[in-house]
């Protein structure tokens, strides 16, 4: 599928009317108390918000599938990567991130966000810690893991710079770790 | 020639049990010795935004017996002496802005571009080819500020105070508890930041900051 096509998907998607500052409230709201349940142990705090996106991405790949009007498999990892930034993050957070950094065997790329709706507003509690150990938008990584899982791709998900820290870009690292194969039933001679 | 026209002198916002949550002060022109330093100390500062608080409530109940101004602009709220004038404004939650205002805190040059510590307000004057810088002048010394000149100071900072509120890391019960007495002050860099943009870029007929 040709970029073009990919991005035309994601356009003619329906948005539906949510209003972005209570999802944004209410997902800031979600990261303050949760690093307060954990008492600011950050690394824990990454990982429970990955299991969330995970239990998201699960669900969220059946959604994306009606909106996106997807008929066939992605031929390779390369147009998968091309379906989740100009389709998916196009109708669930409208913003198109920037695939680059791939590695020559076409297993592993970044996407760049230029801007991230989930945080807005937000700067990371000044404990000297925070800016080192957090990564607030931790869910999306793990929604990504969830959804692919879905469709047969292990994928390992993680974020290797955020604007929030300090640094200039907000980039996620996506590395494919193998294809699941569809278990068959065992045949009867 | 050189002439002097308004700059804020010092900003202050109140929570709603009357408590600091921050204040900023910048300097001012000092003619005697061509340089910028703050009008006042900052303990004066502090008892300046202090007294505002009388007037801050004196206001409300007023207005609250004419059943008028539930929030918004307050106006001139005190005027110190022929320099400096504190205006007010408070939100419908109790949050007090102050901005104090030195009639004369800042040199504008005939010329345009004029350097000066703070450069950019001042170019900002001096931009329009002098002639603006003077224009302004001219209105605010005959007649002191116009009205709703301190408006879009206001709208700035409450912009900032609703950025800063959106922050999920910022925990608005921690800075006004519902106890009703103190409070911490923000520590955000960000609205700091804001804050220092707000004092150093405003100036007589300034559209927006």
């Amino acid at each position: 599928m040709s970029a073009s096509k990919a991005s035309r998907l994601g356009e003619e998607t329906r948005i539906e009317k949510v209003n972005a500052e209570l999802v944004v409230l209410t997902y800031g709201t979600i990261v303050a108390q949760i690093c307060k349940d954990f008492e600011k142990d950050y690394s824990q705090v990454n990982k429970q918000l990955d299991k969330m996106g995970y239990n998201i991405g699960l669900r969220l790949i059946e959604d994306y599938l009606a909106k996106s009007n997807t008929m066939r498999r992605c031929s390779n990892f390369r147009e998968t990567a091309e379906m989740i930034a100009k389709v998916g993050f196009k109708i669930f957070l409208n913003v198109t991130p920037t695939i680059t950094n791939w590695t020559s065997d076409s297993k592993q790329f970044s996407l760049v966000f230029d801007e991230n709706p989930l945080a807005d507003f937000v700067e990371l509690p000044d404990d000297g810690r925070a800016q080192d150990e957090l990564w607030f938008s931790n869910i999306l990584c793990g929604v990504l893991r969830g959804a692919l899982e879905m469709v047969q791709m292990q994928v390992e998900t993680h974020f290797i710079s955020d604007v929030l820290r300090g640094n200039d870009t907000t980039e996620m690292r996506v590395t494919l770790v193998r294809y699941i194969d569809d278990e068959l039933p065992p045949e009867d001679d | 020639m050189a002439t002097l026209i308004p700059s804020i002198a010092c900003l202050g916002v109140i929570g709603r049990n009357n408590n600091p949550l921050h204040i900023q002060i910048f300097p001012s022109y000092d003619p005697s010795t061509n340089t910028y330093v703050p009008a006042r100390t900052s303990l004066q500062f502090h008892l300046l935004l202090s007294s505002t608080l009388d007037v801050f409530d004196l206001r409300a109940r007023r207005n609250a017996a004419a059943g008028v101004g539930l929030s918004g602009d307050f106006g001139l709220l005190h005027a110190v002496d022929d320099r400096l004038a504190a205006y007010g404004f408070e939100t419908n939650t109790g949050t007090k802005f102050v901005a104090v205002v030195d009639m004369r805190g800042r040199r504008v040059d005939g010329r345009a571009g004029n350097g000066g510590v703070h450069g950019i307000g001042v170019q900002q004057g001096g931009g329009l080819g002098g002639v603006g810088g003077g224009a302004a002048a001219a209105a605010a010394s005959s007649v002191g500020l116009r009205e709703g000149e301190m408006k879009v100071v206001f709208k700035a900072m409450q912009t900032a105070y609703i950025k800063l509120l959106q922050n999920p890391f910022f925990d608005p019960d921690e800075h006004s508890p519902l106890t009703g007495t103190g409070g911490k002050k923000i520590t955000s860099k960000k609205f700091a930041e804001d804050m220092r943009r707000i004092g150093e870029h405003w100036g007589p007929g300034v559209p927006v900051i």
